[in-house]
């Protein structure tokens, strides 16, 4: 049923490398009953690139995000991840969702595992991995997060910072292609959003592909290849942080970014 | 201390009265209790019947199955449950470790004795004296998994199967040996609540997981099968049981009342935990589901790892109460169906020659009431060591 698609990489601006496209998204459409989230939205993500989307709220950036690895269902157009077509086919669905890694606003860590458990149950459960070998992966990235110490304690014992670090963990346990961040500092308290952005710029220095929704300003400017504006469920502007954030043209993404800056 | 008075009995003059009040009360009723069971109680009704109220007609010859089945379940709860390690600074002085013990056990070493006093023979001494021994030997077989190395290392799938396989063997013997019909008194109760409870608790998820199903149909005959079984009286449906059965079995298969009353109770409190279960679920955010789904786990794992684990923690409290509600309602059994549990022999006792027409009635029903206390009360204290053991609440 997967339909393999060979995404033409030269349209993408600023990606590190010219190469294929991952994410492609071709005239999405998403509606809530009558009120239209997505209005078709074209997007395509390269290799290695690092996307960051930024809007007001309730533009859709996290429908869109959402929908990349189908925990929202699209009405319309194609959505194509790692060369696999999201259709109504399960099988399809849990391929693309083996390639992505999802770390979400309110961490969404499993409380009734301790946090080793949290990282290995993906790659044991899904990748059926041995538990020895799962949880040997487990104690690895959480030293990569820095919170090795924490693996036999329960997700309720940790901070906010440490929670999604830990949720970045075991996302990254599936060894995704593209990691998928919604929002993932918004449920933060100010002093730990700092060691959470830090872990994901590192993965953005080590070539992963990554989508981010985010509100912090300084770290899309920082780590984005792209940025992306999104108001009304439409992409309004696409550019490079320096274009975006310094000349805006659309008058939409001048007033977004009057209101925050 | 006159602070503590005070503050917490008479702090204004409607405090002190109302804590003279219920003082008083609570006084009367326990003075009363006492003059029951000290004075005016006559017990040789029970000193007399007391295996017919405990076993029924169960064969004599057969009783030592009974305390088989008592003294390996003993043996192997203490073995798995027993002695939980606490570390370093938390762990209890042996004082504290004491009181902790009594408050747990005691009620069930008072009741042992008073059982052991009345029966007042040798038999019940040693009988005691194994379960003691069972005990012990139990939690000294725990540590040793924990301290001996080859022990240890044991998968877990073979030491609980070794552990379990004396209790599980008694109790197919002692079901083999007698007659089911010659079961009776707290032993008929005490198997027809433990059988239910086993059965209907996987009945119960997976009818709350069919309500919650995305397939219509599933859902539709979930949804109707617990409400009309929830809007149905226990007892007539015990008393259907003793003819309705047969509508839909073959008549040569005749089951025995055990097996009507255990099926009805089990279907009974399965519509009920459904709704319980149902309720853990619903109280699962969101997000965990969704959090499985995008790590790829099938819609299978999502449930049994991840959101029923969570739930049926959850509502242990709400359970426990379906469960002791169960366990008491198996007297109903007897009014219903031919079945000569505790209820109906404390009854028929009193129509002995040597107590008929003296009103020995309250003596029975208050033993009756007793033995059923003890098991409701042991069930939910243990049921709150293990929320506390789960941490409910905390994380």
């Amino acid at each position: 049923m997967s339909e393999h698609v060979n995404a033409d990489a030269t349209q993408m601006s600023g990606g590190r490398t010219a190469s294929e496209a991952i994410v492609v998204m071709e005239g999405v459409h998403k509606k809530y009953k009558k009120f239209s989230a997505l209005k078709g939205v074209d997007l395509k993500v390269a290799k290695q690139e690092v996307v960051v989307i930024i809007g007001p709220s309730g533009s859709g950036k996290s429908t869109l995000i959402r929908c990349i690895n189908r925990l929202e269902e699209h009405d319309e157009g194609r959505i194509i991840v790692d060369g696999i077509e999201l259709t109504l086919d399960i099988r399809n669905i849990e391929e693309v969702r083996k390639e992505t890694g999802m770390v979400f606003q309110n961490f969404n860590l499993f409380p009734h595992l301790t946090v080793l458990s949290n990282v290995a149950i993906g790659p044991r459960q899904v990748r059926k991995m041995s538990k020895a070998k799962s949880e040997e992966l487990a104690r690895e990235l959480l030293t990569r997060v820095k919170i090795p110490e924490q693996a036999v304690k329960f997700p309720a014992q940790l901070s906010g910072g440490q929670q999604q670090r830990v949720a970045i963990a075991r996302a990254l346990a599936m060894k995704p292609k593209v990691m998928l961040f919604d929002e993932p500092t918004s449920a933060l308290d100010p002093e730990m959003i700092n060691e959470v952005l830090d872990v994901i710029k590192e993965l953005a220095k080590d070539g992963m592909t990554m989508i981010v929704v985010t509100h912090e300003m300084g770290f899309a400017r920082e780590v984005a290849d792209r940025v992306v504006f999104m108001s009304d469920g439409e992409i309004v502007e696409v550019g490079t942080p320096s274009e975006l954030f310094d000349h805006p043209k659309d008058p939409r993404t001048q007033k977004f970014l009057s209101q925050i800056l | 201390m006159r602070t503590w008075l005070r503050r917490n009995l008479f702090r204004t003059w409607w405090d002190a009265l109302l804590t003279i009040v219920f003082s008083g009360v609570a006084l009367w009723a326990m003075w009363s209790v006492f003059r029951f069971v000290v004075f005016t109680g006559r017990w040789e009704i029970i000193d007399v019947n007391l295996t017919l109220l405990l076993v029924g007609r169960f064969p004599k010859d057969s009783l030592w199955l009974l305390y088989g089945v008592v003294t390996a379940t003993a043996f192997w709860g203490a073995a798995v449950l027993g002695g939980g390690e606490v570390a370093g600074a938390l762990a209890p002085s042996r004082a504290e470790r004491l009181m902790l013990a009594v408050r747990r056990f005691g009620l069930l070493v008072a009741v042992g004795f008073v059982l052991v006093a009345l029966a007042g023979v040798q038999e019940s001494i040693w009988f005691v004296v194994a379960i003691v021994a069972a005990l012990a030997l139990g939690r000294q077989v725990k540590k040793w998994r924990r301290k001996i190395t080859a022990l240890r290392q044991l998968p877990a799938v073979i030491w609980h199967g070794v552990l379990a396989l004396a209790p599980v063997v008694m109790m197919v013997l002692t079901i083999r040996s007698a007659d089911m019909r010659l079961w009776g008194g707290f032993l008929i109760n005490f198997y027809l609540a433990f059988l239910s409870i086993l059965l209907c608790f996987p009945l119960g998820i997976l009818l709350a997981l069919g309500r919650r199903s995305s397939l219509p149909m599933v859902r539709l005959v979930c949804a109707i099968y617990i409400e009309a079984v929830r809007g149905a009286p226990l007892f007539v449906l015990l008393l259907l049981s003793g003819v309705a059965l047969n509508f839909f079995l073959p008549p040569q298969i005749d089951p025995g009342p055990v097996f009507r009353s255990v099926t009805v109770f089990t279907l009974f409190t399965a519509a009920y935990l459904a709704e319980i279960v149902r309720g853990g679920l619903q109280s699962i955010p969101k997000g965990q589901t969704e959090a499985g789904r995008a790590l790829g786990l099938p819609t299978l794992k999502i449930i049994f790892l991840v959101t029923l684990p969570q739930a049926l923690r959850n509502v242990i409290p709400a359970q426990i109460g379906q469960f002791i509600s169960l366990f008491k309602d198996t007297t109903l059994a007897g009014a219903a169906l031919s079945i000569v549990e505790m209820l109906k022999i404390s009854q028929a006792i009193t129509k002995q020659d040597a107590f008929l027409g003296r009103g020995y009635i309250y003596e029975v029903l208050a033993f009756a009431g007793l033995l059923f206390w003890v098991g409701s009360f042991v069930m939910s204290k243990e049921s709150q060591r293990v929320e506390k053991k789960l941490g409910v609440g905390q994380r």
